[in-house]
């Protein structure tokens, strides 16, 4: 009958390590795992990474739950044609871009890119809404990509006007 | 060691590698939501709590069907 502890020991040189001198912990209390410790604590990992799953997911239900403030950002005679304006909706934390087409029409979205949320600029020459990060092209007048690595469009926010007055109204995802 | 015990020991070594598999997946769900979110992009977090949710059933149905095993071949 063999000996278990006859057959050559692989980790002597680890067991001897000069630091188990000054901290004796047995070797197998020290690493010993069951399998059944081991699948436990993969099924407890996997509640515990399901529930932040659902928590993050019900976040933005939460933080949406009321509707949008209704804003002042500018007045209309200040935007000319072609030019744009740079505000803030619906908080201080998200900068959003307003600019008057070149047939009048004022149109605003969000300034963050929906590639990797650098900010887009408006360029005036082009006609177009540019990221200049990673070269990601938006059309003015719907704010959908057409160039460049983002594939989503940018929010739009929904504007009001009263008398010379320009508000943002809402956003649209 | 007996060919029950065997078996045994390699139900366990096989659920515990599909249940890691699926855990690794999970966290790949929760770094996608938490991209989303970043995005500020509503879908797909619900979508990927539900994928997460779905694979925590299946690793505990798996988990309850391999202790049960166990207390089986324990019984004998």
């Amino acid at each position: 009958m063999p000996d278990d502890h006859a057959t050559p020991c692989l980790n002597c040189k680890k067991r001897n390590a000069r630091w188990r001198e000054d901290f004796p912990v047995e070797w197998e209390n020290d690493e010993y795992i069951t399998r059944r410790e081991m699948v436990k604590f993969l099924a407890l990992g996997s509640l515990t990474i399901a529930g932040a799953n659902f928590i993050l997911a019900g976040i933005p239900h939460v933080l949406q739950s009321g509707p949008l403030p209704k804003t002042k950002i500018g007045t209309a005679s200040s935007v000319a044609a072609g030019s744009s304006q740079l505000f803030r909706y619906p908080t201080n934390d998200d900068p959003c871009i307003l600019i008057r087409q070149t047939s009048g029409e004022l149109v605003a979205y969000s300034q963050v890119c929906t590639h990797l949320s650098c900010a887009v600029i408006h360029d005036q020459k082009e006609n177009t809404l540019f990221c200049p990060c990673h070269h990601g092209y938006f059309t003015v007048a719907e704010g959908r990509p057409y160039a460049g690595p983002p594939t989503r469009p940018l929010p739009r926010i929904r504007l009001e006007q009263e008398g010379d007055e320009i508000f943002a109204v809402g956003v649209e995802v | 060691m007996s060919t029950r015990q065997s078996q045994g020991t390699t139900l366990f070594t096989a659920l515990l590698a599909l249940i890691g598999i699926s855990v690794v997946v999970q966290l790949w769900l929760l770094a996608a939501t938490v991209d989303a979110l970043l995005r500020h992009e509503a879908g797909t977090p619900l979508y990927a709590a539900i994928a997460s949710g779905g694979l925590f059933v299946i690793n505990g149905l798996l988990v309850l069907y391999v202790f049960g095993f166990d207390k089986k071949i324990k019984q004998r």
